[in-house]
């Protein structure tokens, strides 16, 4: 497929087209846009639940869609996992992401959201629980990140 | 829109594991400056959104602001830590996976994985403690 869009778009082109997208969701079907809650919702018909918010299902879909269609159209490629990738073998870097993931998806559930959902709809909706919640994520993520720098002399 | 928004995600780079960690590392920018053209213009956006009052197909505009509630500080350091080390979320995840990267699907499984299980947890909880009020 044609090399259309660059490597990585500006970010002051990506920046304001998602904040464009968080105002739309509002102003169009006063919804707040978030990803953990949309994933949520899948977790939910996985689990034979009623569905609180069925258009998060396919605003998910959308998602995935759109992201397959960036790609396609050049968006940039990675391969491997970067660093980790080079300090573990493959079936302990799979172990390790499950539980990245389980932390990401646990810790988003009880904040209730995650950087898409706190850190760009509730902060710029100026919601005080968002500024925390995504204050704490940022800070947990690079003292965290820091530390296990430090941790690896660097490596990671 | 949710498609428009997976696009952008991905075409920012963000789903590559190098930007966010060298981002964390406070190394590289782009993340913060996305991050904030992003909550910039959605500021502006929903201001703007305000002073109309009504959604277009949703009757009137209701911007959800909540008080900090503790579970924001807990939820948020447990997503950091998996942040910090995956150098990844819900929604880049998705994007390092539609660019190639099936590690994002790993990822994903666990935060699915994560997601329910933090709702046995929540759902085994035992009630609030009453407050001096409910007990008068």
């Amino acid at each position: 497929m044609p090399q259309v869009l660059p490597e990585q778009l500006p970010w002051w082109v990506a920046g304001p087209a998602i904040g464009l997208c968080v105002v739309a969701l509002y102003g169009l079907a006063n919804v707040k846009l978030g990803v953990s809650g949309g994933w949520l919702q899948v977790v939910l018909v996985a689990q034979r639940r009623p569905v609180t918010e069925p258009w998060r299902l396919w605003f998910t879909g959308g998602l995935v869609g759109g992201a397959l269609l960036a790609a396609a159209l050049g968006a940039g490629r990675a391969v491997g996992y970067g660093n980790l990738s080079a300090v573990m073998s493959p079936g302990l870097l799979v172990g390790l992401l499950l539980l990245v993931g389980v932390a990401i998806g646990y810790g988003a559930r009880w904040a209730g959201g995650c950087t898409s959902g706190h850190g760009i709809s509730g902060c710029s909706a100026g919601s005080p629980e968002s500024f925390a919640a995504t204050a704490t994520f940022f800070g947990v993520a690079i003292a965290v990140t820091f530390a296990v720098h430090l941790l690896t002399g660097g490596a990671v | 829109m949710g498609c428009a928004f997976g696009f952008f995600l991905t075409a920012s780079g963000l789903g590559n594991y190098r930007t966010i960690h060298d981002g964390l590392l406070l190394r590289d920018s782009y993340m913060y400056l996305m991050m904030a053209a992003t909550v910039g213009t959605a500021a502006i956006g929903i201001a703007a959104l305000k002073r109309r009052g009504r959604t277009l197909f949703a009757g009137p505009l209701e911007v959800p602001r909540h008080p900090v509630r503790r579970e924001a500080f807990y939820g948020g350091a447990v997503f950091g830590v998996g942040f910090g080390v995956g150098a990844t979320c819900p929604g880049i995840t998705v994007a390092a996976i539609a660019t190639g990267n099936w590690y994002g699907a790993v990822v994903l499984a666990g935060i699915l994985g994560g997601l329910w299980l933090r709702g046995i947890v929540a759902d085994r909880a035992p009630p609030r403690v009453a407050t001096v009020r409910d007990l008068l």
